[in-house]
């Protein structure tokens, strides 16, 4: 390779003269501060920044979901317009699922996965960097439709001929997360200038190009890990002794990069529907409405799953930590992961039991879903072997994780109650739903997301989390939680139909509403706290050592803060659980003889991800302003497309670059400690 | 593009080159990609046997709008470029910077070829009275098609930056013929897609008398 | 400290749910659109299905929670003891993990049956319900004259209704009897179906995807544009139930209500009947008389159907009876006296029983929905808060026909008091 650098290695990447790439532009390889945030190949800082967006934009659905419940705690209320209710809860669902979930899970893969299979970096940095930033470029593009929605409640646009010309005056999505053709989509017959009549305006617009780049993050995303995992383990480090969390993460991404390409040609249809008149999804030409269905949930149940099964890693890497045990049937959990990812795509009919499918589909749907507790059963059977006959320490991961296996199994079973597809048509649509899918996504998913948090908060920053304070918070989501989403199930089957904005009094659905609400507001805080709790612990928290949790994997061998190139030298793995073997075993880790005299080879920074980025962001605010009429938005698509296009481009020439850094002592890892918890 | 990968110095787990492995799982999600478009189109033409009508409010049949003769030529040129493509992969292997160049410029030619046919064949249809918004039909046809074009034009961009990478000496090597092996696999890739919607959207409309969707026979030519 | 309190977070957990389950009441379960509270055999089959998965959840429940709670609390690490325990090997035990997948598949086994029963049962009239509905068995017996005839419908073993979903309202058509747009006699937001007969409902949907609930008969199942829908349900006791579109249909879809009628058969027909009756001519110089004037001028009646009166519109609500239904604007006005209603349900214990209309709230509830619908503008020029947000009265912007712009249609008091007068004589 012509980018082998030839100098000795230095101790620090500020010793270095800056660097030129190929192109002879010089790179941001000695950036400090914002600039080396913007430009850093590391996948820890990169997973940092996943996490950052993604807490930041769980606290704004939040609060998205606060409203909702402010509205719904009293019948016949106005607290917001039944528009704007509509764009809430449309917004609420896309930012948890989307914004909040997926990218937490990613910062998760992010920074676990390089270390836990004994890597010094993703397989491809850079293309790590652009996965974050089209993120961040499709977040934003989604919630920028809440700008132009405020500038249209407040009047800004009155004087614009285009705004007078608008037909549709709905800037936020308002068609709900799943955005069901035709109310998404268009009807009647297309104009001469191949506009079709809609229902929606062009909030459906940021909501499919949003869509669209988020899908291209993920994939890039996927295929990165897929190639790490598979590539880039350590010695001796076979497919089964992977530590379950990196496991799901190659479940995950398999399933991401297989379901997403549903979506994505959804979408370019819905696009071209809305955009160019065309027939798709618009039943007055012969579309079939039911098409968006089917293509939407062949990606939404897998994306179910991609949400579900990296908190299920998560939970089996605390469990076996703070029980003392190593995981109970390790195979078999990893196989039912493997198994739930395969059903998941076969399972997708059951979001759609009252479409009229007709009695034999119905029924073969209905038994595959059934099918598919099977292995989800067997996961809680085995964390409940984990805990059979350990010492169970009580900390806040474990407290999170214990709350995870019971939201979860709760939400299971209700799963299991929509899987009888005659009473599923009583419930489909109900708060009945609403309950089950946030006991899933909330009660198992984020419970399972912040043990995460607060197990490898020590790891990622060298800090502990504040515990009685994790512990109130803990106490108030679990508390606040079950307040709010436990009386959805009544009022589900008391007849409550989701997406409503209001409800007349005498229906008896009053009361339920009203604690559901308290419960909202219970939970918003404790998550509110638990979160300041993590941000407070990365800036001021209470130094630890590098293995405060006595941990079983090979992250917790490594110092804390991780240094930037992970492993001084690349470890051997003789066995499952290596570093609790390791310390306890007779199967020592070893290390190879890399890094040392040579020095480590560190890719260089780049801007050119970012500026990728930015072209998406450009596309993305730009597509719905053509459909605004807003004259010359042509002209923003297509520089961004030039932006997207260049930055590429020159990172393509740019070559991966890099230098070389002195490891401090090549010697030992760091010091192995004793069972230091402090709990 | 092709530069887009880094290449860390450790050998892979699997021995796979990590660039070649990234490109292997873009294809497999591809794989799903254009089948959800091809199933798309399938399902409305089952559903849609009759064909589609025009401006002018007739009743048009699929085998009297395609031209099969000129659909099959740009498939062959299609399949020509592939042979091509695999020269030039084995020439890098062997080192052969210059019949790589002569190779390469084949599959641009080719490729050029393709894409004009199938700017021809869209300016037919439209003139045939086949248009995005006048039927289900031409929405499904037309962009599954034009993906799949989009598909080889981004190929021929690909080919054309690496055909002038070749002159700056830095496609040499291992890793040189490594990145050439790499654009001839979603070269493949795009061209097996042909095969198929080939099969799938045009050939199966001659199938037997009435082709494979019963359509019946034309009534206006 | 904390860690004592904290492990017994699950304890509380399932004590709050204790709470939460004991708080509901009987009267709790037959709330208007309770699920729980079958009155049809479609409902009643769904309900089974979803008690047999209730049992089956509670076991499991009690089951796996109880080895969970226990677990935690039997092996939690006290002070003195080793650190670590002495099974630290745990790779699992075949026995247990085949055991147990065969009992979860055993699990499932016992709801997989009475589900495929339930689905098949549910999916059209079954055998066993068309005897006893035959149409051309009840329906011409109970005919008065016997001189009324329906050749098409007799031929049909089950009532047939058209449901046809619209942002945001239903129509009812009854084409075997003739209640159907092109006869001018439709039925909106308001089904009136035989007591123990067995309808059969077509599903269509005129824009977007609606979706037809009415709780206590039958599950919901969807209008799919561009699809042909269809279910079946009966009622076997007679009273006013209450229904709702379940699938998120645009600005107003909360407002998206209907009511259905189970009524004995004999009124049925006698209520078909009067259905078909035009409207009675306006007293001359009267108020009505007025309203119907500005029913014209006010182009309402370009949308709206009165048989007898206006025939020109198809696009709204059926008029020509509206003074006759419990309720107005997509079922989300009540026309019925508030305060009597809940007490009268109250005292049956029985939300099917209804009280008559109230012509005074009725005109309310009229001058309302009239003078609010529309944009900006509302009774005397004083813009007031909409009724249903986005409904097509005034908002001719969403056909999306050039020149048919937002109409600015203005109303005096005095006008939408003669509107009202005219529509409360619409019997």
């Amino acid at each position: 390779m012509s980018h082998d650098t030839h100098h000795a290695p230095v101790a620090s990447k500020l010793e270095l003269a800056p660097e030129r790439s190929d192109l002879g532009l010089i790179r941001p390889d000695r950036s400090t501060g914002w600039a080396d945030w913007l430009t850093t190949v590391d996948h820890k800082k990169i997973g940092i920044m996943y996490g950052a967006f993604a807490m930041l934009f769980f606290l704004l659905g939040g609060v998205e979901a606060l409203a909702i419940r402010t509205q719904l705690s009293r019948p016949d209320n106005d607290f917001v317009t039944a528009r704007m209710y509509n764009q809430l809860f449309t917004m609420h669902g896309t930012t948890m699922i989307f914004l909040g979930v997926m990218p937490l899970s990613a910062a998760f893969f992010n920074f676990l996965v390089p270390l836990q299979i004994g890597a010094r970096d993703v397989a491809f940095p850079r293309l790590n960097a652009f996965s974050l930033w089209t993120f961040v470029a499709g977040a934003l593009v989604l919630n920028s439709s809440w700008l132009f929605e405020f500038g249209h409640l407040s009047g800004w646009f009155n004087n614009f001929d285009w705004y007078k010309s608008l037909v549709y005056t709905d800037f936020a999505p308002a068609n709900g997360w799943f955005s069901y053709a035709p109310l998404s989509g268009t009807f009647g017959q297309a104009n001469a200038a191949l506009q079709a009549p809609r229902f929606t305006g062009v909030g459906t617009d940021f909501w499919i190009i949003g869509l669209q780049i988020l899908g291209v993050a993920s994939l890039a995303a996927s295929f990165n890990f897929i190639c790490t995992i598979i590539n880039m383990r350590a010695k001796g480090m076979t497919m089964m002794r992977l530590p379950v969390f990196t496991w799901m993460t190659l479940v995950t991404s398999i399933l991401i990069i297989l379901a997403f390409p549903a979506i994505t040609v959804a979408l370019i249809e819905l696009m071209f529907d809305r955009q160019f008149g065309a027939n798709f999804f618009n039943p007055s030409a012969g579309g079939q409405p039911i098409l968006w269905q089917h293509l939407f949930w062949i990606f939404g149940h897998p994306e179910v799953y991609i949400l579900v099964l990296p908190a299920m890693g998560i939970v089996s890497e605390v469990l076996p930590t703070f029980s003392g045990k190593s995981l109970f049937g390790y195979p078999i959990i990893v196989f039912s992961g493997a198994v739930i990812g395969f059903l998941g795509f076969a399972v997708w009919s059951h979001h759609m039991f009252t479409t009229g499918l007709g009695a034999v589909p119905t029924a073969a749907f209905a038994l595959l879903t059934m099918a598919i507790a099977v292995p989800t059963g067997v996961k809680i059977f085995n964390w409940l072997g984990t805990l059979w006959g350990g010492r169970i320490r009580f900390t806040p991961p474990m407290v999170l994780s214990l709350g995870f296996i019971w939201m979860f199994m709760c939400g299971g079973f209700s799963g299991v109650m929509h899987s009888a597809a005659p009473a599923d048509a009583q419930q489909q649509d109900s708060y009945f739903v609403i309950a089950h899918f946030h006991y899933v996504l909330l009660g198992g998913v984020l419970l399972g997301l912040m043990s995460g948090l607060y197990f490898w908060f020590p790891k990622i920053f060298g800090r502990m989390p504040n515990a009685p304070i994790a512990y109130i918070a803990s106490g108030l989501v679990i508390l606040g939680f079950n307040l709010a989403f436990g009386p959805m199930h009544y009022l589900g089957l008391a007849g409550q139909p989701r997406r409503t904005h209001t409800y007349h009094a005498g229906n008896g659905w009053e009361t339920w509403n009203y604690v559901a609400t308290i419960g909202a507001f219970i939970l918003g805080i404790g998550i509110f706290l638990a979160f300041a709790n993590l941000v407070w612990t990365a800036f001021k928290g209470k130094k630890c050592s590098p293995d405060p949790w006595d941990g079983r994997t090979l992250e917790w061998s490594l110092p804390s803060p991780v240094p930037e190139y992970n492993f001084a030298r690349s470890p051997i793995i003789a066995t499952r659980d290596a570093y609790n073997e390791d310390k306890y075993g007779e199967k020592k880790i070893g290390y190879e003889n890399d890094g040392g005299e040579a020095g480590i080879h560190m890719p260089s920074q780049s801007w050119m991800p970012l500026v990728a980025g930015f072209g998406f962001l450009m596309i993305g605010i730009g597509m719905p302003l053509i459909a605004m009429g807003v004259p010359h938005a042509g002209w923003v698509v297509i520089s961004g497309l030039g932006v997207m296009f260049l930055g590429i481009l020159l990172w393509a020439l740019e070559g991966p670059g890099g230098y070389m850094l002195k490891t401090p002592t090549p010697s030992s890892p760091a010091p192995v400690t004793a069972n230091t918890s402090s709990y | 593009m092709s530069q887009v990968a880094e290449s860390s110095h450790a050998p892979t787990s699997t021995g796979i080159d990590h660039k070649k492995l990234i490109m292997w799982l873009f294809l497999a999600s591809d794989c799903m990609f254009f089948g959800t478009l091809i199933s798309t189109h399938l399902l409305y033409r089952k559903l849609y046997p009759t064909g589609f009508t025009d401006a002018e409010g007739h009743q048009r049949f699929i085998q009297n709008l395609f031209n099969i003769e000129l659909t099959s030529f740009s498939t062959f040129i299609l399949l020509m470029s592939s042979f091509l493509m695999a020269l030039a992969v084995s020439a890098m292997h062997k080192g052969q910077i210059k019949s790589f160049r002569r190779n390469i410029l084949g599959v641009i030619f080719f490729g050029l070829i393709f894409l004009g046919c199938q700017v021809y064949e869209f300016t037919h249809f439209l003139h045939q009275g086949l248009t995005i918004q006048n039927s289900v039909f031409g929405s499904t046809f037309y962009v599954l098609t034009g993906t799949h074009g989009t598909h080889v034009a981004i190929g021929v961009l690909w080919l054309i930056i690496l055909y002038f990478y070749s002159f700056t000496g830095k496609l040499v090597g291992h890793m040189g013929a490594l990145d050439v092996e790499i654009a001839g696999l979603y070269w493949h890739f795009v061209d097996i897609v042909w095969i198929i919607i080939f099969t799938a959207v045009y050939l199966v409309e001659y199938l037997g008398p009435t082709g494979f969707w019963g359509t019946g026979l034309p009534l206006t030519k | 400290m904390f860690s004592r309190i904290f492990n017994k977070v699950h304890l509380f957990t399932i004590s709050i749910f204790g709470i939460l389950v004991s708080a509901c009441s009987r009267d709790d379960l037959n709330v208007r659109q309770s699920t729980l509270d079958p009155k049809g055999p479609v409902a009643q089959m769904q309900f089974d299905v979803f008690m047999d998965t209730v049992w089956l959840v509670v076991i499991l429940f009690a089951l796996v929670g109880g080895l969970l709670v226990y677990a935690v609390i039997k092996f939690r690490a006290r002070p003195g003891q080793d650190a670590r325990p002495k099974a630290e090997k745990g790779h699992g035990n075949p026995l247990i993990e085949i055991g147990l997948i065969t009992a979860s598949i055993g699990a499932l086994v016992f709801i997989a049956i009475p589900t495929l029963n339930a689905i098949w049962y549910t999916d059209d009239v079954p055998a066993e319900a068309i005897p006893t509905s035959k149409l051309s068995a009840w329906y011409q017996q109970l005919d008065e004259n016997g001189k009324e005839n329906y050749p098409k419908e007799l031929a049909g073993d089950v009532l047939e209704i058209d449901v046809i979903g619209k942002q945001w309202w239903f129509r009812f058509e009854y084409p075997q009897l003739g209640l159907t747009s092109d006869a001018k006699h439709t039925v909106p937001n308001e089904i009136v179906i035989p007591r123990g007969k067995a309808v059969r409902l077509n599903l269509r949907s005129e824009d977007v995807i609606h979706s037809f609930w009415l709780p206590k008969i039958a599950g919901k199942v969807d209008l799919m544009p561009g699809r042909k829908n269809k279910m079946w349900i009966q009622g076997d006791q007679a009273g006013h139930y209450y229904g709702q579109c379940a699938e998120f249909c645009g600005d107003s879809h909360a407002y998206m209500l209907f009511r259905c009628n189970v009524v004995e058969p004999e009124e049925f027909a006698k209520w078909v009947k009067e259905q078909k009756k035009e409207a009675a001519p306006v007293e001359p110089n009267s108020k009505a008389e007025k309203g119907k004037a500005l029913f014209a001028a006010k182009t309402c009646a370009m949308c709206h159907n009165i048989s007898g009166h206006f025939g020109a519109g198809n696009f709204g609500p059926d008029l020509t009876h509206i003074a006759s239904r419990r309720s107005l604007a997509g079922a989300w006005l009540d026309n019925r006296e508030r305060k009597a209603q809940l007490i009268l349900e109250t005292q049956t214990k029985n939300t099917e029983s209804t009280t008559p209309v109230d012509p005074a709230v009725l005109k309310a509830n009229l001058i309302k929905w009239i003078g609010s619908s529309g944009t900006s503008h509302g009774i005397d020029g004083k813009p007031s808060k909409d009724v249903k947000p986005g409904n097509r009265m005034h908002y001719y912007k969403m056909f999306n026909v050039v020149g048919l712009n937002e109409s600015q249609q203005k109303f005096t008091a005095e006008e939408l008091d003669c509107l009202a007068e005219y529509l409360l004589t619409l019997k």
